[in-house]
């Protein structure tokens, strides 16, 4: 159980205690095939997702990396969190970040995941994505443009290659401290309840 | 179970199998007795031995189950009598025993159906019953007076010595009885409520048996009357596959909007029948005639017990009520699984042997439209054989009382384990049932199918290997699953609980609609000629006779009303007619 | 025993045939559907990557027994399929099980794959797979009228059910020969081949991914090989039963290839129908073509 600026920590030092560094050549052949496929799950979380269906599309096809998009959860690799993520949202991608198999990425668009970006203070979102589930890639900008994320696949694969995105067994090993935080906003029934509950812990409107 | 009620069946099972190989016959004169010129006969005959081999299998199989229905001895009476009845229908050589096995078995059913149906089910079923053996009389009748005979030997001359008109005539009421009786579509206006209602136990032996007694009927009518390959019966061939085209389609997608189990059973049986009765018309079609009897008692034998079961013990039998039980109940699940393979008629089971003999016999007589019509209504059965499994064992179930359900007794495992065995043996060697269906082509004259050994299945046109068909199938099965073990690396976990499936980020709890395909064939009725074939029912036609009836006794009504005098002049005067018509 | 053993390794090679043939046919298709929408697509080899991905991930989720068998009765019955029907025509080689069974056999085997995979899916629990096997069987039923129509006509035509027969009698290709049965086979092999305008079952959108919507890692692999060795073996019957059927490696592909590329580029450039229109299309359009093409054939000499 650690403190949040711990987990940066150990973040920007992950060269060295990444897991799935690539410890024999099947493992080196396993992280290939996973960096030339990579399934997106279809989410679009937040305003950040107006910049997706561009980078999948003709102009600026994604394809060509081997990046295509998935339907359900369970068949998907990565899962973009484009932008702000109100509680009713981070409600369902947790869930749905469970759902997902491993080994499973999750790569952050704009400010607004790093420190709450323009909705810095609002009553409704979360400020720091980290905290709640772990993050592989950041590509901040408001929001960022195509090339933008395309640069950031690119730099996904890299780590994935490397075997340095490990943020679904960090997921696994540090659980207790972001259930903590996802209970800390969204009350005990972190998975979504069909009614208002999750208006009890945070003071109300 | 008391083991008393074994006896009869049993003692009956040995009789018939005791026959099997002999060729008794029996022929009485009945001019002793009064009735002058009248010979009634009894033989075994393969085709008989065929259908009687079939009576007593679901007699047995109703028997066994029987014991958890708290019956009388009065049910059981009934039920042997009507197995008596069935006998008689199936070994009579002439038309008179034939006929009065046939009231036998009406009324025999009729009481016993008694037990349990709503009036209205109860009336319908006994309009229909008195109808058509009032139908099979007049033809009956008709034949007789051509001919001074009711045997079966003199039929064929007698037929042809009929007037061309009353040889329509005929042929119109036979094919009246014996349609309602199958349940052709346009006369199954009684089928589906009599199925649904009658007992549980019972429901079995209905759809197995008695509806096969109006296909022996029929083919009993083709063997020895009418030879449906001459000229002048080509509208006969006509109307033949034309109705059995009809209840097939129009069956299938009945069955398909049915909520209830045993009524999507029912409408099945309506399409299964349908199969039959095309392939009678065809020259050479008797082969895969009594195949698919065979078959079809098999597979409703398996099916309406597992039923039955589900029934017994959930007490529950509509889609919307049920669904989930596949991990409380799997032995029930894969014998019905075996039971839906074989009424789909897929490889490897032994399904896919009669659908292959209807479909070689209708391709070589060239009945290229309606074969295609076949294999459409045999595509679209896939959907209600879906929705039967899919509403009874898997999706979720709809209650608290459903997740807790034990596995079925084991008095209704056995005999589906035996029949699925069976069908499964037929799977495997298909061409195990061609000497039966040769020895009775051989008694009629009729060309003989081509035998080669017992895995290999063939007409003219080809065979297949049912053995190699079902290795093939065992061993990449067996395969494919060592490969998916033997991968170690990728592990595979079990969901925590039924609701964790991927709802869209959404987590669904006991008050969610899961069990979708409950409710499977409503939007088929936006495509246009399904829905135009489930928005009429034969019910507007029948209802439209009715009030033509009504009316008809409405007029009489003025000769025929409660005053007495208008009642005594009218009675005068008719008599006065009379006397002048016979003094003529 | 020998024999035995030369039909395993036939089959074998089949096998691996039609493995890497269809995964290379669909790494092909996204690369033409990416042209059709002016741009570059991924690599030829994408789909071997796609599938060896889903089987190194480190776990699929399973639902139960059922759930587990249904993609292996799927995959089961896409070999069946396969091995019954023969690559040559004139050859042994390749001919796997096809002595045994028939073009009938075939035909009701093409359906034993997806409805075993139907129970796993009802198994898993998820009313959008109940709903994309719904649509699913829906389609099957208007497909396969069209297709058998024509396929009936060309079984009485050669007074065989025999599908090297079928082949082997073609001087000029059935497709040419008989063109309204062709035209409506066509319009049912674009159904089977899963491409628009009648994809439905397997929507990503609209169904959820329909029947594919629970399975994961193995499973998913497991359902991606299936797809490609069964489409393969839709495309070998079609080349036999219309294209005058192939007697050399080099003929098949090019012939398969020609097909495939037809039905691709039909898929890509419509869009999709809902499951009524499509029945109601099926069961008029191409029905209507292929049975004046029947009474055609057969009574028109």
């Amino acid at each position: 159980m650690e403190e949040g600026f711990l987990i940066q920590q150990r973040q920007m030092e992950s060269d060295l205690s990444s897991d799935t560094s690539h410890k024999s050549s099947v493992d080196f052949l396993m992280n290939w095939f996973r960096k030339r496929s990579i399934f997106v799950l279809a989410y679009g979380t937040g305003c950040g997702a107006i910049e997706m269906p561009p980078t999948f599309t003709s102009r600026y096809d994604a394809e060509r990396l081997g990046i295509r998009g998935a339907a359900t959860p369970r068949q998907a690799d990565v899962i973009i969190v484009s932008g702000y993520c109100s509680y009713k949202t981070l409600r369902r991608i947790i869930r749905t970040y469970e759902q997902m198999a491993n080994p499973k990425y999750v790569l952050a668009l704009g400010s607004c995941t790093v420190n709450g970006g323009m909705y810095w203070d609002s009553y409704n979102t979360i400020k720091k994505l980290e905290d709640y589930i772990p993050v592989d890639m950041y590509v901040s900008g408001c929001m960022p443009r195509p090339e933008s994320i395309l640069e950031g696949f690119l730099a996904l694969q890299k780590e994935i290659a490397e075997g340095k995105a490990s943020s679904w067994q960090r997921y696994e090993e540090n659980y207790e401290f972001y259930r903590k935080n996802q209970e800390k906003v969204l009350g005990r029934n972190v998975a979504p309840a069909y009614d208002a509950d999750w208006y009890l812990y945070d003071g109300g409107l | 179970m008391r083991y008393s009620v074994a006896v009869f069946p049993s003692l009956l099972t040995l009789f018939v199998l005791l026959l099997l190989g002999s060729h008794a016959a029996w022929q009485v004169d009945l001019g002793a007795f009064g009735l002058s010129g009248v010979s009634v006969a009894l033989k075994v005959t393969s085709l008989a031995n065929f259908f009687a081999v079939l009576v007593v299998l679901s007699l047995l199989a109703v028997t066994f189950i029987a014991g958890r229905y708290s019956l009388s001895k009065v049910h059981y009476l009934l039920l042997y009598l009507l197995s008596l009845a069935l006998l008689l229908i199936v070994y009579a050589q002439d038309y008179l025993l034939f006929f009065v096995g046939w009231e036998v078995m009406s009324i025999t059913t009729y009481l016993l159906l008694s037990f349990t149906l709503t009036p209205k089910a109860l009336v319908k079923y006994a309009v229909f019953a008195i109808a058509s053996a009032m139908a099979m009389l007049g033809g009956i009748m008709i034949l007789y007076s051509a001919g001074q005979s009711f045997l079966y030997a003199d039929a064929h001359a007698a037929y042809a010595a009929l007037s061309p008109v009353m040889s329509v005539l005929f042929l119109l009421l036979m094919l009246f009885a014996f349609f309602v009786k199958i349940g052709v579509i346009g006369f199954h206006y009684w089928l589906a409520d009599t199925y649904a209602e009658a007992s549980d136990f019972f429901t079995p032996f209905l759809s197995a048996v008695l509806s096969k007694m109006g296909i022996y009927a029929l083919m009993v009518l083709l063997l020895y009357v009418v030879d449906i390959s001459a000229p002048p019966h080509r509208w006969l061939a006509y109307t033949l596959a034309l109705m059995g085209l009809l209840s097939s389609i129009i069956g299938s997608f009945k069955a398909l909007d049915e909520d209830d189990a045993k009524r999507l059973l029912a409408y099945s049986s309506i399409a299964q029948l349908g199969y039959i009765v095309t392939v009678l018309s065809v020259a050479d079609g008797m082969g895969g005639a009594l195949y698919h009897s065979l078959i079809h008692t098999l597979a409703k034998l398996l099916l309406f017990i597992n039923v039955a079961a589900i029934i017994a013990v959930t007490g529950k039998r509509k889609f919307s009520e049920l669904g989930g039980l596949i991990y409380r109940m799997p032995h029930s699940f894969v014998l019905m699984l075996i039971g839906i393979i074989v009424l789909a008629g897929m490889p490897p089971l032994g399904g896919f042997a009669s659908k292959y003999l209807i479909y070689n016999n209708l391709l070589e007589e060239g009945s290229l439209l309606v074969l295609a019509a076949m294999m459409f209504s045999s595509a679209a059965a896939f959907l209600y054989i879906y929705k039967l499994i899919y509403g009874i064992y898997l999706g979720h179930p709809s209650s608290k009382k459903l997740e807790e359900a034990r596995e079925v007794p084991f008095v209704f495992l056995l005999p589906q384990y035996l029949i699925a065995a069976v069908t499964v043996g037929l799977g495997a060697f298909p061409g195990a049932v061609v000497p039966a269906i040769n020895s009775v082509l051989a008694e009629s004259g009729l060309a003989l199918l081509p035998y080669s050994s017992a895995t290999q299945l063939g007409t003219q046109s080809g065979s297949y290997d049912g053995l190699v068909v079902i290795l093939a199938f065992v061993l990449l099965f067996a395969a494919v699953l060592w490969l998916l073990l033997s991968i170690k690396h990728n592990r595979v976990k079990e969901a925590k609980d039924r609701f964790d499936i991927a709802y869209c980020g959404e987590v669904p709890n006991e008050g969610t609609r899961l069990h979708y395909a409950y409710s499977m064939g409503k939007e088929l009725k936006r495509v246009s000629f399904v829905g135009a074939i489930l928005r009429h029912t034969s019910a507007v036609f029948y209802l439209f006779v009715s009030r033509q009836l009504f009316a008809f006794a409405g007029m009489l009504r003025r000769l025929y009303s409660g005053n007495l005098s208008v009642n005594f002049n009218v009675a005068v005067l008719f008599a006065l007619v009379l006397l002048w018509w016979s003094m003529k | 025993m020998v024999e035995y053993e030369m039909i395993v390794i036939d089959l074998f090679l089949m096998l691996v045939s039609a493995y890497v043939v269809g995964f290379l046919y669909y790494g092909l298709y996204r690369n033409i559907t990416a042209r059709f929408q002016r741009r570059i697509g991924p690599p030829v080899t994408q789909s071997f990557y796609d599938s060896i991905k889903f089987w190194v991930k480190e776990e699929t989720l399973s639902h139960g027994w059922m759930f587990y068998l249904g993609p292996v009765i799927m995959m089961a019955g896409a070999l069946m399929t396969l091995f019954f029907i023969p690559f040559f025509y004139q050859s042994d080689a390749f001919s796997g099980l096809s002595r045994y069974g028939n073009l009938f056999v075939v035909l009701y085997l093409m359906m034993l794959g997806p409805l075993g995979n139907a129970m796993g899916v009802g198994a898993g629990g998820s009313p959008f797979g109940a709903m994309g096997v719904t649509r699913g069987l829906t389609r099957l039923f208007a497909m396969e009228l069209p297709f058998y129509i024509a396929v009936i006509a060309l079984m009485s035509i050669n007074h065989s059910a025999d599908i090297a027969t079928i082949a082997a009698h073609q001087e000029s290709y059935n497709a040419f020969s008989y063109p309204l049965l062709f035209i409506g086979a066509l319009f049912s092999f674009i159904a089977m081949m899963g491409q628009s305008p009648f994809d439905v079952p397997g929507a990503p959108v609209e169904v959820y991914s329909g029947p594919a919507s629970e399975f994961s890692g193995k499973f998913l692999a497991l359902l991606m090989s299936q797809s490609a060795i069964f489409s393969f073996a839709k495309l070998v019957l079609m080349v036999n039963l219309f294209l005058g059927g192939a007697s050399g490696f080099a003929e098949l592909l090019l012939k398969t290839f020609a097909l495939f590329v037809f039905v691709i580029a039909f898929g890509a450039l419509y869009g999709r129908f809902k499951t009524p229109q499509s029945v109601d299309f099926l069961v008029k359009v191409p029905t209507g073509i292929a049975v004046v093409g029947l009474l055609l054939a057969i009574y028109g000499g």
